[in-house]
């Protein structure tokens, strides 16, 4: 008999197991409804610290349901007697007829703790007041059949435990393969905060980095529950103990009851690179109020230093590329860049038949200034030039260093006059600059420049000649005293060159006469 | 097509739904429909759980979630917009509190559908304040009316097992369903009218608050009853007052409900007993919550909302519509002592209910739980904050330092909240 209800049991029993728990759970207390003809049956876990049965699920006239509801059993009651017991027990009442299995067993912590948890409860099955009570004979057929359920509910548990160490197994490969290929900035925090999410789901992730120069805790990035990513750039935390929670915990300063509360649903987790700490990653589940499980915690902690190493290294990776594309002393893009780039906005200018035009400057007597005043006020004099243009530039332009003291800039969708009136303004800004000079009768240095100008489509089809007719421009303005402004199409006529008017006379800069020792003649 | 369905302390909901979706199975025999019936915690966890693995935590296609919970998942992408597909919102045939909350920041679109409301009210049995409270519409207006009446019936019967308040939506503890009534009443609420900062701590609040953790201090109400483990939540007979946001049985004008297992067990007992627990179920009259009597108290919505995941959107909106229809909402929430969210069954059964004088009253200019994103989250920060104070009420424990402190926290992170959504 025993074993017949235990097969009726474990076909419906193993049919929810891919369910989960509590389809399993659903499943059992409908399959002992059935078998003891009950008009009710309820799954209490018992929370031993608070002396509180917490309704699970409850199964009645039909229908399942999980219900919140947290009781104490009444001293001495037949709930009290079973659960102290662990045997059965069953009482009678105008509220029906009650007949309580309690049960206790050992299980692996749900939550990732490496001991065994104890899990006990009370199955309350139920008749009306108006049908048969529980005999005793039913009473140990009715616990028999729930203790096999319960060696089920076990299985049941460790499976879904089994899933999520599989689930975890994989996030740690595959989140360690993200963290090892992230290179550079923006993609390797971008595939990051992914990474985590995708792993663990917490309701936000949030990147700050510690910005040495500035002394602050500026934020990079932040991804939500949905994998969403955005930029929180706009956070800046000064990095002084008392000016935000997150500079203390950075500092190591952070304590408090706050903290404390906050601690199952939010992670703070210094970044750390050779015991120097670089930044913060944050991982909260505030929305939800979900508890971030330990194990989930000590795991993402395990990540921790090659999370760190991976924005570490995606930093210096961005920090070479920045050496190797950048010139550090006017913080212009190099040469190679530039060509890079000038394909790309040609190829642009082609496809979408959009100007461009190409500016090609050149510092007037820069030789000289090296050789008279040595190469540390040529640098200055290169840093400034190089500031200055930064500063006058749209963003779509693209300046290079182009060799010595030679800059061009790119001006995507710029026309000839367009690329005038900038390089107007760059003249005009130049000439007012001041370099000082000491040790000299002057004391300061005035910097001209000669600039040439070309365009697409109206000079040049291809790149090289582009910059071919740039430098013929820039040519033609360092032949007829420096400190000017040509475009290529209004260069005259010259070595057999097609006829072209003369340039305008009023884009002519005076040569700065201010400066005398920058006179000298180029050699 | 799966449903889920909130769980309630009355278990005639669930069967009601059942009949109401055996109907729908008749009436469109192609579609099939099965229900689950999950507790508020469990489907909140579900839905965080589908943000979190859509594939492993699929959503059920039509879930009803409380009405404040709109804007929170509406925003995560978790609900499909409903005003285009669902006849009642189109036209917007709900009562003007209801559509107020619907969609804050756009009218023309609503990501759920209200089904049907409640409102707390005061429920006392006249026989049981003879000689406590002459007139009870006035006495028991006020808060403070209210409390002197519960002592002084408290004092007056000794009789065991009787009590003179009974919250039969209580979980165990005291939960937000609990005090949120009281904050309204004392006109205080989680977060300030602008919704820039939490004010939990705020007198009229943390008062509400108190005044309801007092009832357990003093032992009006008892927490995590085992007598309710015993008997279930209706034990009508043996109180003289419920505060209760559903009609109980007997007060409907219709058709009265029949009675709970609880109440007909509860009958034997109390039939003996003290001049409290004279009379039927029937004998209970309704008021407003008491200190909300010229209106403004706290309804509670629960609305119909369709997973934007699901693979037919336009089925399970239909089934919405369909749910929507006077013929089917009224038996649904006529079951459980509720009231339908349609407009025109909802001032059906607000003029054709035999204590439609107070109920008129109490719907007279109802409030609604703010449907901002962080207001659930909030509420879940309020529960935890009165789980903790239960507990130590239970244990002897508790003082009022303790509550300022929970609250003070609460505040602290429902503020971090709203700084961060």
């Amino acid at each position: 008999m025993k074993k017949t209800a235990e097969n009726s049991y474990g076909a419906a029993a193993g049919q929810a197991f891919d369910g989960g728990r509590d389809a399993f759970l659903q499943a059992a207390l409908e399959a002992v409804s059935a078998r003891f003809m009950l008009d009710g049956a309820s799954f209490y876990e018992y929370d031993e610290k608070n002396a509180l049965l917490r309704l699970r699920l409850r199964q009645a006239s039909g229908v399942a349901f999980e219900h919140e509801e947290n009781l104490r059993p009444a001293p001495g009651s037949a709930a009290a007697r079973a659960l102290e017991s662990m045997q059965p027990a069953s009482a009678s009442s105008p509220g029906g007829r009650f007949l309580y299995c309690a049960f206790k067993f050992d299980c692996c912590d749900p939550s990732g703790g490496k001991n065994a948890v104890t899990c006990s409860g009370l199955i309350r099955l139920e008749r009306s007041a108006r049908r048969r009570r529980f005999s005793a004979a039913e009473a140990a057929r009715a616990d028999a059949f729930l203790r096999s359920f319960l060696r089920d509910y076990y299985r049941a548990e460790y499976f879904s435990l089994t899933r999520k160490y599989d689930k975890n197994v994989s996030a740690i490969t595959e989140l360690t393969e993200v963290f090892a290929t992230a290179l550079r900035v923006r993609d390797s925090f971008r595939h990051i905060l992914a990474g985590i999410q995708t792993y663990f789901g917490f309701d936000r992730v949030r990147l700050y980095l510690i910005d040495e120069k500035n002394q602050k805790l500026k934020g990079e990035l932040s991804a939500d529950i949905r994998g969403q990513i955005k930029s929180i750039s706009y956070e800046e935390i000064p990095l002084e103990a008392g000016a935000h929670r997150f500079a203390d915990i950075v500092l190591g300063r952070s304590s408090g009851a706050f903290m404390e509360r906050y601690k199952d649903c939010v992670l703070y987790m210094p970044l750390s690179v050779q015991g120097v700490t670089i930044g913060l990653l944050i991982v909260d589940n505030l929305l939800s109020q979900q508890r971030i499980e330990p194990q989930e915690l000590a795991m993402l902690k395990s990540f921790g230093g090659q999370i760190a190493l991976a924005v570490d290294n995606a930093r210096l990776f961005d920090k070479v590329e920045e050496l190797s594309l950048y010139d550090e002393l006017t913080k212009l893009p190099l040469r190679r860049y530039f060509n890079q780039r000038f394909q790309e906005e040609f190829y642009r200018a082609e496809r979408f038949k959009q100007p461009l035009a190409l500016v090609w400057a050149d510092v007037d007597h820069f030789k000289e200034i090296n050789d008279t005043y040595g190469h540390q006020i040529g640098d200055v004099a290169l840093r400034e030039v190089g500031r200055v243009i930064l500063a006058n530039l749209r963003k779509i332009d693209f300046p290079c260093r182009y060799g010595g003291d030679e800059i061009v800039i790119l001006l995507p969708q710029a026309t000839g006059a367009e690329a005038l009136r900038l390089a107007q303004r760059l003249s005009a800004e130049i000439s007012e600059l001041r370099i000082a000079v000491p040790f000299s009768k002057t004391r300061e240095l005035r910097l001209t420049l000669s600039i040439g100008v070309s365009t697409f489509p109206q000079d040049a089809a291809a790149i090289e000649t582009m910059l071919e007719k740039a430098d013929d421009a820039l040519y033609w303005v360092k032949s007829h005293g420096r400190g000017k402004i040509a475009l290529y199409s209004d260069l005259p006529p010259a070595n057999g060159d097609k006829a072209k008017p003369a340039p305008d006379m009023a884009q002519e800069l005076k040569t700065s006469a201010a400066g005398g020792d920058n006179d000298a003649g180029e050699k | 097509m799966r449903i889920w369905l909130l769980s309630d302390y009355n278990h005639k909901k669930h069967l009601a739904f059942k009949s109401m979706l055996s109907r729908f199975s008749v009436a469109f025999p192609e579609a099939e429909a099965e229900f689950s019936v999950k507790s508020r915690r469990s489907m909140w966890e579900s839905l965080f759980a589908h943000l979190r693995d859509p594939k492993r935590n699929p959503l059920a296609d039509v879930m009803e979630i409380p009405q404040n919970w709109t804007e929170l998942f509406s925003r995560l992408g978790l609900l499909a917009e409903l005003a285009s597909k669902v006849e009642p919102l189109a036209r917007r045939r709900y009562p003007d509190f209801i559509l107020k909350e619907l969609c804050r920041h756009d009218e023309a679109r609503a990501f759920s559908a209200p089904w049907w409301l409640e409102a707390p009210a005061l429920f006392f049995r006249p026989g049981a304040l003879e000689g406590v409270c002459g007139e009870p519409g006035r006495e028991l207006a006020s808060w403070e009316g209210f409390r002197s009446a519960l002592d002084k019936v408290s004092a007056g019967v000794k009789k065991r097992g009787f009590r003179a308040l009974a919250s039969p939506y209580s979980s165990g503890a005291i939960g937000t369903a609990d005090v949120l009534p009281r904050v309204w009443g004392r006109r205080g609420g989680l977060f300030s009218d602008d919704f820039n900062r939490a004010t939990f701590t705020r007198e009229e609040t943390a008062g509400g608050i108190e005044d309801w953790l007092e009832l357990a201090v003093s032992g009006k109400i008892e927490l995590f009853s085992p007598d309710r483990f015993e008997n279930g939540p209706f034990p009508v007979e043996q109180c003289a007052f419920i505060i209760s946001s559903r009609k109980l049985p007997g007060q409907n004008s219709r058709k009265a409900a029949p009675q709970s297992r609880a109440a007909r067990s509860g009958q034997r007992c109390a039939k003996t007993g003290a001049r409290a627990a004279r009379g039927g179920a029937g004998e209970f009259k309704v008021l407003p919550y008491p200190g909300c009597s010229e209106g403004g108290g706290l309804a509670l919505v629960y609305n119909l909302a369709v997973s934007a995941s699901s693979a037919d959107i336009s089925g399970a909106a239909a089934f919405v519509s369909w749910a929507m229809e006077p013929e089917n909402l009224g038996p649904f929430t006529e079951s459980f002592g509720v009231f339908p969210c349609f407009k025109a069954s909802f001032e059906e059964l607000l003029n054709g209910d035999r204590e439609a004088g107070a109920y008129r009253k109490i719907f007279s200019a109802p409030e609604l739980m703010p449907n901002i994103m962080a207001y659930p989250t909030a509420e879940l920060l309020l529960e935890r904050a009165l789980w903790n104070l239960s507990l130590k009420i239970v244990r002897r424990d508790y003082d009022r330092e303790d509550l300022t402190r929970e609250l003070i926290m609460a505040q602290g992170e429902a503020d971090y909240l709203l700084s961060l959504y």
